[in-house]
């Protein structure tokens, strides 16, 4: 017997004193209620048996002390919190691994795997022994522990029921690391994990995670294997008719039956497409949607069964996806007039135009606040504008980059034809009349985009603060270049060079990854509207809000404030929100047949053993049921006048 | 109640166990107003009496009959109204009057034992007293009152006429419970002070730890027609205990530890009621009148219910 509490001296000296003080407390006794009687030879009479049983109501008593102390040692004893030695030596420690990935939502099994999986670590935690101490983390994108390593029941289940399913895959070696980091030094540490075995290799970029000592046990969730799921979604405008995109998905079917199934295309929330497919088991089938138009920001897919059922896993049969958001560009056009340049600008309709004069600009428009891009033709502000900024023959000290000596019949002998403002373009034989040489600010990173004879540059590119720039080293109408295909071509190019959305626009994330959303304000923190309409504040690191995304569905991030400065350009209206989707898109995790065996580092998981529910071996409780079970004597014995 | 005044109750339980209620004026407007009637009605009860006749008890020794009463057991036969039995199939005795002067006294007994009670007995006692010897007093017989204890403890001397009341009420208002009983030694005392011979009225809660029959005897010995009030409080019978008490005997200080349970308290009263009936069967076999006096009962009814009987008064 060991005490795991209280010492056996301390436990001694506790009673040595209670038991005096209920010792003291029962000689003291209380004093009796005094009533006056008229004549008492009526009660002599009747208590005259009762002297008879004088010795008899002594011993009464005594049982009555005795019944005080057995109390006390009962209540004692349970703080030294005793246990048999054997039991405390085998005490187990326990990592339960709650498999909580998209998977897990499947419903093969009422309701679904999850609360299936929740109920077998339940039943678990109330055969722990009493040495017994374990940990519940959950495993999806991450490993979370959901509570600390502990042997109480209540406590253990608390952290059970915060588990909840996302919508991600399971990392699966991250949270046998993180297991087998938990139990390192620990004798007798068991793995347990509860899942539809869907983990894949036990493996990671530092190779394969190794057990050690410790046990791995298995427990089994889900029967079921019918699954159609998208695991593919994607979509894109056409670069050059923004009006309208292409969608491509990918529908698999994971399960081993044919499925015919309804494969609803929405934009907006509106059909866009309906079809009716059969996939044969294991068959990746791919759809292709190109020239779609109608809708302007968002795109979903829906999954149904053709006879009206679902499968197993709805949580792939929805996928996200949101168009890049399409706007008309705000140019500003500061010129004496051009119509060359007037005429180019006419041909996209997204383009919202302003003409004004030099005089205007300065006067009426604030130095080109407000707008995308002001374009300045053969005019040169004191102070560089504030938004993107087209110089068509810049000149004197409010030119973005230096103006040497003139040229005499430049032309683009070199050409950065990777460069986007260039692109589709043929200016190789653009006969100029005279230009004027660039001098590009290579500390600022500025970029030269053509050259005459390779050592002057006459189109640069860059930026300046938060604003890009584009300037040509003459004046186009000392040139054909208006005459050009190339002319309307460059000039839609560097607008778009301004103003087109990021090229790496990815039109949904998925889940389980790390995101990193661009926001366009200088705030450390943006507030982030998840799918179910709960908010979340994320941290916004170099310009970017990072947040482990695991739900599918809608997103909105609301970053900071909408100043404006100079290094950080004011957002046009509604730039401060951004709207992205997110997607489960990952067909082994839709791949829902239960692996009834797993297998870790060569080893196969065992059965989970050793859960005896309602036995605890925990000496103190039944001490304290002896204690209560005897107060409850006492009283009842007390009540009937039996001990007094 | 605030603390202070539990506390001090606590302290003094023992020398006011009754609750007495010493203040109040016991014969006031209303009492004499009640004593008038009691007069009237007794007169109807006694019609065809001569005044200023002295009237005795002694039923059979003279030859004018007086009344009828209820038949007691014990009675003698002789007396039986056949008569009457035969018309209403009642039993009751024939009454006679003897001319003789009668003499009443009236016991009291002012033990501690009579402060107790929720009704106060004293204090019943006290207006049964003055109730009686007002009816006494109105038909000109010669009353004395005596309060006893352990002993006599106050004497008002015998005393005629009606306007003789306002005596007897300052002589009661002027007594107060204290000491054991003890009416054995009482009466002793009583019958060697008071050498003519009379009805004597007992009234008293007869809580003598010597026995009550030792008190009555003496009377009957020493040629005394006793009659018994016996002043009862039915809350004594059903006294209000449950737990661990110490009961303390407001008469002669002794203290007992007791556990009451409903078992006791049970045993109590079979123990109560067998004591009561033992005073009655003594009483009917020795041919003492008895009245049981029950505190809750107003005294008014008492009385009248003393003059039906016939056996008080005649």
């Amino acid at each position: 017997m060991i005490f795991a509490g209280l010492g056996f001296a301390q436990l001694a000296a506790i009673f040595g004193i209670a038991g005096a003080a209920v010792v003291g407390l029962y000689v003291l006794r209380l004093r009796r209620r005094t009533v006056a009687i008229p004549f008492s030879p009526l009660w002599q009479r009747i208590l005259k048996d009762k002297d008879a049983t004088t010795l008899f109501s002594r011993l009464k008593r005594l049982l009555s002390l005795l019944l005080q102390l057995a109390l006390l040692a009962l209540l004692v004893f349970a703080l030294g919190d005793p246990r048999a030695a054997a039991t405390l030596v085998k005490g187990r420690t326990l990592v339960v691994l709650v498999d909580a990935s998209a998977s897990m939502q499947a419903t093969d099994v009422s309701p679904n795997r999850l609360e299936v999986a929740k109920n077998e670590v339940k039943a678990m935690i109330r055969g722990l022994g009493g040495a017994d101490r374990m940990l519940i983390a959950q495993m999806d994108a991450m490993v979370t522990p959901l509570g600390p390593m502990s042997g109480d029941t209540s406590e253990l289940e608390r952290a059970l029921d915060q588990v909840k399913a996302t919508d991600a895959r399971a990392d699966f070696p991250r949270a046998l690391r993180f297991a087998t980091d938990t139990l390192r030094n620990v004798e007798l540490g068991e793995i347990v994990v509860v899942s539809d075995g869907n983990l894949g290799p036990a493996l990671d970029a530092s190779g394969p995670v190794h057990l050690g000592d410790d046990k791995l046990s298995f427990v089994s969730v889900g029967t079921g294997k019918r699954n159609v799921g998208i695991t593919q979604f994607s979509v894109r405008r056409y670069p050059l008719d923004k009006s309208r995109y292409e969608v491509m998905l990918e529908v698999t079917n994971t399960g081993p039956e044919q499925q015919d199934i309804e494969l609803s295309l929405l934009g907006d929330g509106n059909v866009v497409d309906l079809t009716k497919l059969r996939l044969m088991p294991g068959e990746r089938l791919p759809r292709f949607y190109p020239n779609l138009s109608g809708a302007s920001r968002t795109l979903e897919a829906k999954l149904g069964n053709v006879d009206g059922t679902h499968d197993n896993l709805p949580a792939d049969d929805h996928a996200y996806a949101l168009l890049p958001e399409r706007r008309r560009a705000k140019v500003l056009v500061v010129s004496e007039g051009n119509t060359y340049l007037e005429a180019a600008l006419l041909l996209d309709e997204y383009l919202e135009v302003t003409q004004v004069t030099p005089v205007d600009y300065v006067n009426k428009h604030g130095g080109g606040s407000g707008f995308d891009v002001v374009v300045f033709d053969r005019v040169t502000p004191a102070t560089p504008p504030r938004a993107h900024a087209l110089y068509l023959d810049p000149r004197g000290p409010g030119s973005p980059v230096k103006v040497e000596a003139e040229l005499t019949s430049p032309g683009f002998d070199k050409i950065d034809r990777k460069h986007p403002i260039v692109r589709f373009t043929a200016l190789d034989d653009v006969n100029v009349a005279r230009g004027h040489k660039l001098v590009p600010d290579v500390a600022a990173g500025d970029k030269v985009v053509g050259s005459f004879g390779g050592t002057s540059p006459i189109l640069v590119a860059g930026s300046r603060g938060a604003y890009k720039f584009v300037a040509l080293g003459f004046d186009v109408r000392d040139s054909d270049l208006p005459l050009r295909v190339a002319w309307p071509l460059f000039l839609l190019n560097t607008v778009n060079f301004f103003t087109d959305e990021d090229a790496r626009y990815i039109s949904s994330f998925r889940t389980g990854d790390v995101w990193r959303v661009p926001v366009s304000t200088q705030a450390t923190e943006a507030t982030l509207a998840l799918p179910g309409g709960a908010t979340e504040r994320v941290p916004v690191h170099e310009g970017r809000a990072v947040y482990l995304g695991e739900r599918a569905g809608f997103y909105e991030l609301t970053a900071g404030d909408t100043a404006s400065t100079p290094e950080q350009p004011a957002p046009i209206s509604g730039a401060n929100k951004t709207a992205f989707a997110a997607n489960l898109l990952d067909a082994e995790e839709s791949t829902i047949a239960p692996v009834p065996e797993l297998v870790v580092d060569g080893k196969t998981a065992g059965k989970v053993e050793g859960f005896h529910v309602g036995v605890r071996r925990e000496i103190w409780i039944y001490l304290l049921l002896a204690a209560v079970l005897l107060t409850a004597l006492e009283w009842a014995t007390y009540h009937r006048r039996i001990t007094v | 109640m605030g603390l202070l005044e539990s506390l001090r109750n606590s302290f003094s339980r023992r020398s006011d166990a009754g609750g007495s209620r010493a203040n109040e004026d016991l014969f006031d407007d209303d009492f004499q107003r009640k004593l008038d009637y009691l007069a009237i009605v007794s007169r109807r009860v006694f019609a065809g009496r001569m005044r200023a006749e002295r009237r005795t008890k002694k039923t059979g020794s003279g030859v004018e009959f007086a009344d009828h009463r209820e038949y007691q057991p014990g009675d003698d036969f002789r007396y039986l109204d056949w008569n009457v039995y035969q018309r209403f199939d009642k039993l009751l005795l024939r009454l006679f009057e003897e001319e003789e002067d009668l003499a009443i006294y009236f016991i009291v007994d002012a033990s501690g034992s009579m402060a107790f009670g929720t009704g106060d007995k004293l204090r019943y006692a006290k207006r049964i007293c003055a109730a009686l010897a007002y009816v006494g007093l109105a038909n000109l017989d010669r009353v004395c009152i005596v309060s006893t204890s352990d002993r006599v403890m106050m004497r008002m001397a015998e005393t005629r006429g009606k306007a003789r009341i306002f005596k007897v009420f300052r002589f009661l208002r002027e007594l107060e419970s204290a000491g054991t009983t003890d009416l054995g030694d009482a009466l002793k005392t009583f019958v060697a002070q008071h050498k003519r011979r009379g009805l004597a009225v007992l009234i008293s809660d007869l809580y003598d730890p010597q026995g009550f029959e030792r008190g009555i005897n003496v009377l009957r010995y020493n040629k005394f027609d006793p009659f018994v009030v016996h002043v009862v409080d039915k809350a004594e019978e059903k006294p209000k205990l449950f737990g661990d008490v110490l009961l303390y005997d407001c008469e002669t200080g002794d203290e007992r530890e007791v556990t009451v349970t409903p078992k006791v308290l049970s045993r109590f009263r079979e123990e109560y009621e067998k004591y009561i009936h033992d005073i009655d069967r003594f009483c009917a076999t020795r041919q003492v009148p008895y009245v049981r006096a029950d505190v809750s009962v107003p005294f008014d009814e008492l009385i009248l219910r003393v003059f039906r009987r016939g056996g008080f008064l005649r």
